[in-house]
């Protein structure tokens, strides 16, 4: 009767356990979703460098494929913290009042070269030689409600035209987006600098801009789940704490004017390599090209959120009204 | 109606499936408006011998002519009535019979005229409009003749066409079929296994012998069709004289396992 | 021995199962009505999935602001083009194998190849082939209906009695009658049969082909509903590809029924 014993030990245990008040997160694990790309670059700092183990906590990422399925595997329970692009489909889900926003991610700011708006050799020839004259013309995006959307809807408002005179056409993912401007199936769309400058440098596409340039915002933000907040807040606070070292270093390692290309930019590539670029020879220069902004201390810039909300709200994506205030927390990090 | 003037001649006919010899040296006369019967135990190779002489099977041995002069309004020398009718299901009766008319340079009036000839000969004529699913085993046969006497054949082969009735309709049918078959006055060849009917229909009775199918004997009726009784003392000991003929090959035949 | 003493007790029950269309309206009434009473009694959250009333609420908005014949007319449009031509070469092909001995094996063998390949993974490469417009969403559709068409001509060529057949010879009919009259009849049961699968296949693959450049159409739209996790209008935009579904299933009924009066 050996699971009969074993049981019979197991039950005094847990009673113990149970019954003695927990010491506030410590030694406790964290399940963080994340995109296998660049933009969580002060994720993979903090974990290699052991900043959520000085926190006393441990960290488990969990890689996605896209933005969507990490806020539903919040949702679904799989994950506890998540960082990923506030798209339509995740203010929805927020909405619904399962997510929270609780930190800053990456941003597009002025002078960052991160994403690039890019149009095809063909229609930049026969005249689309500028952004606002993108009425008329295609735009290819991932899916309808993506940060793509978003920033074709933000471009459009700042140039004074109508998002709704450009043809979107999802293609799914960003590959197939730089293969349609490249072949000229789209009119135009957008790239992150990495993929951007080798197509620009070959003529194969022209560029009309930078996103950061034209209209900055937060692309990317934390958020964790209500049950999260409600259960488990001293771990939580601990994983802020990581993360947010974990920005001080990757703001010292790429955005320092005194450090960048020091010992601090070494080791910093020396941790994201082993996530993106892994085996490329060329990985620390794509690493230094594809850097984008983080605020200081993942500051969460709250209203470019609630405006990101409002247009997805406005554009009939996100069946409102859902009061920005419900969806987010401003608890556990500092705003901008 | 004028009878046939063609006459079918079969010359040195033998066939083969691999190495299974079922037809050998068989010599036939079909005479000109006359009714030649194929009786023989079962798998002497009537229906194979039926099917050459209809250039629906090609012999490995031998040959198979027509001569005569050919009446005008044929449109289909030699036609095969099939032992299961093969109607096609899908097609009303009146429209199974002009199938074998849609093709032929005939005008559209005279086609349905000689739809509503036949099916009024074989007594179809209420059913017109009917499914064949809809007929009764002896109507379907009924229509299958109707059919081929549409074409005005000059050879008409007939193979089994009643073997698949019960034996009252059977009776019935082949009153039928001999006044048919005698007022067309075609040439027919006619495969069966029933004595009677063999007896009651035929002017030659040509005995076939167990496989390999050679004639074994060849039996003439001098009189006419029309008025022959099936029991009347004379064909009744025709049949006992054919039965003798066929009896051992038959009884070894149904000891065999396969046929061909 | 034993005494026997009594009647012979009916023995041959079962194993005729029969149709009864009220059942099979009633079945979906049921586990409709079963649906909305288990959301509006609390039983089950509407959160994640909503409930028919709200899908139906918003069915009747997207009909009344016209997205919903926005979206249906262009489907219905790709579906009707995709499947014609699917089917018109499937056909082709089919007849071909089925009727002539240098095509069946060489045929046969293609079709073996190709059919069990999933069509959606093929969406990439019609792209590049065939451009983001309508032509890889029309190849995407009419080559999911393409094979499973042949599959089904050939069979009903094959079930064609050969006795019809040779009847037609025997009354010496052209090759051409023969084709038309006997074996293109004989093989529709079969070729209608197909019909059901290749029309359900087509509205499946209508997502799959409308997940690539596709503005318009109600598999853009039910994807579309999936990635702002508009869970109303994911489901209506299902009820609507069900409701089309049903709709052609029963002109599929009707049809048969009028072709195939004679079985």
């Amino acid at each position: 009767m050996q699971i009969g014993r074993r049981a019979a030990l197991a039950l005094p245990a847990s009673a113990v356990l149970a019954g003695r008040p927990r010491r506030a997160g410590a030694g406790e694990t964290v399940r963080l979703g994340l995109l296998h790309t660049l933009s969580p670059a002060p994720f993979y700092l903090a974990q290699e460098h052991g900043l959520w183990t000085g926190e006393g906590i441990g960290v488990e990422f969990r890689f996605f494929e896209a933005a969507l399925p990490i806020a539903a595997a919040a949702v679904a329970g799989d994950i506890d913290v998540g960082v990923t692009a506030l798209t339509g489909g995740f203010f929805s889900l927020a909405g619904k009042g399962a997510l929270q926003v609780i930190g800053g991610g990456l941003h597009e700011q002025k002078g960052v070269e991160l994403t690039a708006f890019l149009v095809s050799r063909q229609a930049h020839a026969a005249g689309l030689t500028d952004i606002s004259k993108m009425p008329g013309h295609s735009f290819g995006l991932t899916q309808y409600g993506s940060s793509f959307h978003y920033m074709m809807g933000w471009l459009a408002q700042a140039r004074g035209f109508d998002i709704r005179s450009v043809t979107l056409r999802p293609l799914q993912t960003t590959g197939n987006m730089a293969a349609a401007v490249r072949s000229g199936q789209v009119d135009a769309s957008m790239a992150i600098a990495s993929v951007a400058r080798p197509l620009i440098a070959s003529g194969e596409v022209k560029r009309l801009g930078w996103v950061g340039d034209e209209v900055p915002y937060q692309i990317t933000a934390l958020f964790t789940t209500r049950a999260m907040i409600a259960g488990r807040a001293d771990a939580l606070r601990r994983f802020c704490r990581g993360y947010q070292a974990g920005v001080a270093e990757y703001r010292e390692a790429f955005f320092h004017p005194g450090s960048v290309g020091g010992r601090a930019t070494e080791s910093a590539i020396a941790a994201i390599e082993k996530y993106v670029f892994t085996s490329d020879p060329d990985a620390a220069a794509k690493i230094r090209e594809g850097v984008g902004w983080y605020d200081e201390g993942a500051a969460l810039d709250t209203a470019d959120v609630r405006a990101q909300l409002a247009w997805f709200t406005a554009q009939n994506m996100v069946k409102g009204p859902i009061d920005a205030a419900a969806i987010i927390d401003t608890a556990f990090l500092p705003t901008r | 109606m004028t009878a046939s003037a063609i006459r079918l001649t079969a010359r040195g006919i033998g066939h083969a499936y691999r190495d299974l010899v079922v037809l050998e040296g068989i010599d036939l006369d079909a005479a000109p408006g006359e009714v030649t019967v194929l009786v023989g135990p079962s798998g002497c190779g009537k229906s194979t011998l039926l099917g050459i002489l209809g250039g629906l099977l090609a012999p490995t041995q031998g040959e198979v002519r027509l001569d005569g002069e050919l009446a005008p309004d044929c449109l289909n020398s030699v036609t095969t009535v099939f032992q299961d009718a093969s109607l096609l299901p899908w097609r009303s009766v009146a429209k199974n019979v002009s199938l074998v008319l849609e093709d032929s340079p005939l005008p559209r009036a005279e086609r349905a005229a000689r739809v509503a000839e036949v099916l009024a000969q074989t007594g179809l004529a209420d059913f017109a409009g009917a499914w064949p699913r809809q007929l009764s085993g002896g109507m379907r046969q009924r229509l299958g003749i109707a059919r081929a006497l549409a074409v005005r054949p000059a050879v008409l082969l007939m193979d089994e066409p009643l073997s698949a009735l019960d034996a009252q309709s059977r009776a019935l049918l082949l009153d039928d079929f001999a006044a048919l078959i005698a007022g067309a006055g075609v040439t027919c060849v006619y495969v069966t296994h029933h004595l009677a009917e063999a007896v009651r229909l035929g002017h030659t009775i040509v005995v076939l012998s167990r496989r390999p199918g050679r004639i074994r004997a060849v039996l003439r009726i001098d009189r006419p069709i029309e008025g022959r009784h099936a029991e009347e003392p004379a064909l009744v000991a025709m049949q006992a004289r054919l039965w003798a003929l066929i009896r051992d090959d038959a009884a070894r035949a149904e000891r065999e396992i396969a046929d061909v | 021995m034993s005494r026997l003493d009594g009647p012979v007790a009916f023995r041959a029950r079962g194993f005729a199962a029969r149709d009864i269309p009220a059942a099979s309206v009633a079945t979906l009434v049921g586990l409709v009505l079963l649906w909305q009473a288990a959301a509006s009694l609390g039983w089950m959250s509407t959160t994640f999935l909503s409930d028919p009333a709200a899908i139906g609420r918003g069915l009747w908005q997207l009909a009344r602001s016209g997205e919903l014949w926005a979206n249906l007319s262009v489907s219905l449009q790709r579906l009707a083009i995709g499947w014609t031509v699917g089917t018109m070469a499937g056909l082709a092909v089919g007849l071909a194998i089925g009727l002539f001995t240098v095509a069946r094996s060489p045929g046969m063998a293609v079709v073996a190849a190709l059919f069990p390949i999933p069509k959606i993974a093929l969406v990439p490469l019609f792209i590049i082939w065939f451009g983001i417009g309508e032509g890889s969403k029309l190849v995407t559709l009419g080559f999911g209906v393409f094979f499973p068409t042949i599959i089904n001509t050939v069979a009903g060529i094959d079930g064609v009695p050969r006795a019809l057949i040779r009847m037609g010879q025997a009354f010496n009919l052209p090759w051409r009658s023969i084709v038309l009259k006997i074996v293109l009849p004989g093989a529709l049961p079969s070729i209608l049969a197909g019909f059901r699968i290749t029309t359900s296949t087509a509205i499946i693959l209508l997502v799959a082909a409308e997940m690539i450049g596709a503005e318009k159409g109600i598999g853009a739209f039910v994807l579309q509903a999936g990635n702002l996790y508009d869970i109303d209008n994911l489901l209506a935009g299902l009820v609507v590809l069900s409701l089309l579904g049903l709709a052609v299933s029963w002109g599929l009924g009707r049809l048969e029924r009028a072709l195939l009066a004679w079985r």
